[in-house]
């Protein structure tokens, strides 16, 4: 077992039937008939797929079809929702994360997320970044500035905002607000980085500066992005999911197949929007 | 259906596509007809026209540019785009041989390869051409690789006309500024022609993209 898998877990109780060793040393995570439900009502159908690492996957669909709780169930923040279900395997790391086991704390560690609209913490630049960091029980401040500083670098932030650590995290603009909230989710080093929609609510400038920085950051960490935006989707990502009503993973292929060829009819009527 | 107008648009450059093919083969007919007639005036009214095609083709490009920069279009839609933007293309250059046909009609000494026939050749590229944007018009993938092959067969029959010119030119003794003219002005026609079914060719491989995102024929 991998120190990452061991890491999300909180004893050492191992239940090698859902451990899957057979998985391709590229995929990170994977899916096998993922249902969930939410009450009666089903928000995804028996969903499997592989996620490469180190690539950019994106999640493309019309409103309603399962996207963000895709996404939500990666990390379990569908947890926290009373009425959720959930069926089926989700793997990281060929380790299910919905086994007794898992710590869902833990893995959130490791599986960050930044949401759509961006949400700082109502505290400092620098208490933003060092938050995730003195959870986890970092306390030495020549240690925390460093890492708060290599967390601002990385997303791009750094030269922004050197002057200014101690300012309210509030008081930047949308899209540095954003990007402190990648800071924030890099700053305690995970493996995957969700996005649910991170530039809806920025202007093209602003978002143009997320994409650039979403094709850096996945040198160090798999991207896994939900967007209304299918051009966005197509410039940005390597592979591209496409959800449709119901809940259903309609199609999974490279991004430039989805976008010039893609072998669902009904996923050729969504993209040229003759449907949905 | 969403995107209505969108939808209109590619419609629209369908048919202005098809329209601009229909004027272009009409003229190639047409200088096909003066040479066969040797009517210089014919001749002068088809070189005439090619600044109309010339427009015709900046119009349907700029479309395209439009299409691709507002509207964004992926999957089938782009292929259809962009393969129509290359088409016109065809279809203008096909234009312009047209034009050196009519020149050469106006100029040409019909008597010296009575055994080359190149109106029944320009008539087999006009065919091919039209048979090209019949499987654009209706997304026929299989009239594709026959418009290959037939383009072939003419490539077959150019080559065997310039055999002949060729083996003329070896036996002039003394060559005169005409003659040597007439002779070029000869193998100039069958190159253009042979162009012509290349260009059909090119038309066809375009189709079979976007009805089938192959590029076989493109390569």
């Amino acid at each position: 077992m991998s120190t990452e898998e061991q890491s999300l877990i909180t004893t050492e109780v191992q239940t090698e039937n859902t451990t899957r060793t057979d998985r391709p040393d590229e995929t990170v995570l994977e899916s096998r008939g993922l249902d969930v439900h939410y009450g009666d009502e089903r928000a995804l159908s028996d969903v499997s797929i592989e996620i490469p690492e180190h690539k950019v996957t994106a999640i493309i669909g019309p409103s309603g079809c399962g996207k963000s709780t895709f996404l939500r169930s990666i990390n379990r923040m569908n947890d926290q929702i009373d009425a959720c279900r959930v069926d089926g395997e989700l793997y990281f790391h060929g380790k299910n994360v919905y086994d007794d086991d898992v710590d869902p704390v833990a893995l959130r560690r490791k599986i960050g997320q930044v949401f759509q609209k961006p949400n700082p913490f109502p505290k400092s630049v620098y208490d933003n970044v060092a938050y995730g960091l003195r959870v986890q029980g970092l306390d030495d401040k020549l240690d925390l500035d460093d890492a708060v500083e290599r967390a601002l670098r990385g997303a791009a932030l750094w030269d922004e905002v050197e002057g200014k650590l101690d300012s309210s995290g509030l008081d930047l603009s949308g899209g540095q607000q954003q990007r402190l909230c990648i800071a924030r989710a890099i700053a305690t080093d995970p493996e995957v980085i969700l996005m649910d929609e991170p530039t809806s609510a920025l202007d093209p400038v602003a978002a143009s500066k997320i994409e650039d920085l979403i094709d850096e950051l996945v040198e160090e960490y798999t991207v896994v992005i939900v967007t209304h935006n299918m051009q966005q989707a197509a410039r940005i990502s390597d592979k591209t999911a496409v959800f449709l009503t119901g809940g259903e993973l309609v199609e999974f292929d490279d991004t430039a197949t989805i976008f010039e060829d893609p072998a669902d009819d009904r996923v050729e009527d969504y993209i040229t929007g003759k449907f949905g | 259906m969403a995107r209505i107008e969108y939808q209109e648009q590619l419609e629209a450059l369908r048919e202005d596509v098809l329209e601009m093919s229909d004027v272009v083969c009409q003229r190639l007919r047409r200088a096909l007809e003066a040479y066969e007639t040797a009517d210089a005036a014919l001749a002068d009214r088809v070189i005439a026209g090619d600044h109309g095609i010339n427009e015709l083709y900046l119009d349907l490009e700029s479309d395209c540019i439009d299409l691709f920069a507002l509207q964004q279009p992926v999957a089938g839609d782009l292929r259809f785009v962009a393969a129509s933007f290359k088409i016109i293309t065809d279809l203008e250059r096909i234009a312009d041989l047209a034009v050196n046909l009519a020149e050469y009609a106006k100029r040409g000494d019909r008597d010296r390869y009575p055994e080359i026939d190149v109106v029944h050749i320009g008539t087999e590229t006009v065919m091919l051409v039209e048979d090209a944007m019949r499987a654009y018009a209706t997304d026929d993938a299989d009239a594709t690789y026959e418009i290959a092959a037939t383009d072939d067969e003419i490539d077959e029959l150019c080559g065997r006309a310039s055999r002949i010119v060729a083996r003329d030119l070896v036996r002039i003794d003394a060559v005169d500024d005409d003659l040597l003219e007439e002779v070029s002005r000869m193998l100039l026609t069958i190159r253009d022609l042979e162009r012509v079914g290349d260009h059909a060719v090119n038309i066809a491989a375009r189709t079979l993209y976007v009805v089938e995102n192959d590029d076989e024929l493109i390569y």
